[in-house]
């Protein structure tokens, strides 16, 4: 395999990386209250300010920002389940897709506001970007740390769901919430654990974006997310499984369009991703690894 | 009548905007069997779903007494502390978690129970009970036969350990050598010491188990008595044992 390839393929897994996390919680969300989180993006791009905020401030050790990031992802989350999903709850479905836009929308105004729309620099500490030695493609510390964190969190992800009784409240709750209640669960906090993982997953992927490309802006997490939405979609939206494998096929897809195709093209990368989308669908409507919407409650 | 374990007075009950429930009074005694048969819509799930907590009645009480306690109005209650109080609902057109494995699906019915050793005995004696559900452990409950659904809806209400278990058309879709197998074991359950409230279309078999039933007619009760009397008596002949007939042949 050429270098070039290689090249790609490891850009295209560090952009699946980022992907996938924000994907989880775009599919466990919409798993537990058959909604879409139009402010799931956001989420990332607060964590993403999260970090720099914590580096700027205090020059913690990175494993501190870490937590921090997934702190405050969960907690806006949280935040996001009690102001903008709970209260409609048994609502049409349009009432909570217009109303999390809504969020979306006043979280970026207030970050432009309060932040600015210019982009900053985000200072992580200078040995993440060492280049890893001995390699015949270029490869940051930074990008092998992004990799192994995302792996290390979803195995975590899968580890609570398929094994507490947590995770298995919140699997019932998914499935079926009234018979879930019968049975002893409070599906509240069962949704409020759903929103919390898969918030404090979306802020660490912010938190990564940051790390890799060194500028952040309060706009930072629409596209992405929306991307994020089409691997969840992809993948089978409501299925975890289904959202990782979605972030990264379409991180790789993305990235071999850009580098495989003469450089005129690079501009339809949005367009491809898109495109990709509606071609998946047009054969598998429930995406790679979703059930039929009839299987589900 | 033995000492009444739940007392339903006079509830009156909305889905939406429908009025489903027109004043309900109903008493199930400690230990007993009581069916509770009728047509289609008579309002016979909407009663298990006042029961258990899913709706709540806008005029009336739902008392239940716990064991050696006062009196508790369950229309106050959310439904995951009514099951903690003793009442396991075991919901029509049984709905086991399709994705979870049978195991879970028995673990998940005790999910609010903290005594681990205990649970696992109980687990051992569901799947005595039904050795299908042993075979078939690790396997997606949506994998399983309708009647395996249905032994395994009666397990998973089972592992909360109930002292009143409401039971939704067991028989529903099922071949009637199942139901007889099924309804021998609801007869066990209920000598063990459970009290049943069993609802059903197939009012033949249900008057055969139960000790008392009543009758319901669009949201209300029209007759009630011994299972036996109520068994005889013309007009149930007519309108219920005649059509169940009917409906087990359907099948
Ligand atoms: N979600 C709902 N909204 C409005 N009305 C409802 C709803 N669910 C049921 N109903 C109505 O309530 C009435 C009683 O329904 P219920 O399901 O309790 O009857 P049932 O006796 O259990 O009937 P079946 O034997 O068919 O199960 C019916 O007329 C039904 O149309
Ligand atoms: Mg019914």
């Amino acid at each position: 395999m050429s270098d070039y390839l290689l090249q790609q393929l490891a850009n295209g897994l560090i952009l699946g990386s980022m992907y996938a996390l924000v994907a989880i919680g775009f599919s466990m969300i919409y798993g537990i209250v058959r909604l879409i989180n139009f402010a799931h993006g956001d989420i990332a791009m607060i964590g993403a300010f999260t970090a720099l905020a914590a580096l700027m401030a205090a020059d913690l050790p990175i494993i501190v920002v870490v937590l921090a990031v997934l702190l405050v992802g969960a907690a806006v989350g949280l935040a996001i389940e009690a102001v903008a999903f709970r209260p409609l709850r048994g609502a049409p479905q349009v009432n909570g897709f217009i109303t999390s836009l809504a969020v979306s929308v006043l979280i970026q105004n207030t970050g432009i506001l309060v932040l600015t729309a210019e982009p900053r620099s985000v200072a992580f500490p200078a040995f993440l970007s060492q280049p890893i030695a001995g390699l015949p493609i270029t490869v940051d510390l930074v990008d092998v740390l992004i990799v192994v964190l995302a792996i290390v969190l979803m195995a975590a992800l899968g580890a609570i769901v398929n094994r507490t009784r947590l995770g298995m409240a919140m699997r019932a709750t998914a499935e079926n919430l009234d018979v879930a209640r019968l049975m002893g669960i409070n599906v509240n906090r069962a949704i409020m654990a759903a929103f919390a993982i898969g918030s404090a997953l979306a802020g660490m992927a912010g938190l990564m974006w940051g790390a890799r490309y060194g500028q952040i802006d309060p706009m930072m997490g629409f596209l992405p997310g929306l991307k994020a939405f089409v691997a969840a979609v992809i993948g089978g939206v409501g299925s975890i499984p289904g959202a990782m494998l979605g972030g990264y096929l379409l991180g790789l897809a993305e990235v071999l369009f850009v580098g495989l195709l003469p450089p005129e093209y690079a501009g339809f990368r949005d367009a491809f991703v898109f495109g990709t989308l509606i071609l998946v669908l047009l054969v598998l409507p429930n995406g790679l690894l979703g059930r039929a919407a009839e299987d589900r409650a | 009548m033995p000492v009444p374990v739940l007392e339903i007075d006079a509830a009156q009950v909305w889905r939406g905007q429908t009025h489903v429930l027109h004043g309900i009074d109903l008493t199930v005694g400690e230990g007993e069997i009581v069916a509770l048969i009728g047509a289609n819509g008579a309002g016979k799930t909407t009663v298990l779903m006042t029961i258990s907590g899913l709706l709540r009645p806008r005029d009336g009480a739902v008392r239940y007494r716990p064991h050696g306690g006062d009196p508790v109005d369950l229309a106050r209650l959310a439904p995951e502390a009514i099951v903690g109080l003793g009442i396991a609902h075991c919901p029509e057109g049984r709905q086991v978690f399709a994705s979870l494995s049978v195991r879970e699906n028995l673990l998940i019915g005790a999910y609010l129970r903290r005594d681990r050793v205990a649970v696992a005995a109980d687990l051992d004696r569901v799947v005595a009970r039904f050795p299908i559900l042993g075979e078939r452990a690790r396997l997606p409950a949506g994998s399983l036969s309708g009647g395996e659904q249905m032994m395994l809806a009666i397990g998973r209400a089972l592992m909360s350990r109930p002292r009143l278990l409401l039971l939704d058309e067991p028989s529903l879709g099922l071949a009637p050598q199942i139901v007889e197998t099924i309804f021998d074991i609801l007869g066990d359950i209920n000598r063990a010491g459970t009290t049943l409230l069993l609802v059903e279309q197939n009012a033949a078999m249900a008057l055969e188990l139960a000790h008392r039933a009543y009758v319901m007619e669009t949201g209300r009760v029209t007759l009630s008595g011994a299972a036996a009397d109520l068994a005889d008596n013309p007009e149930v002949r007519r309108a219920y044992l005649g059509a169940a007939d009917e409906t087990m042949a359907g099948r």
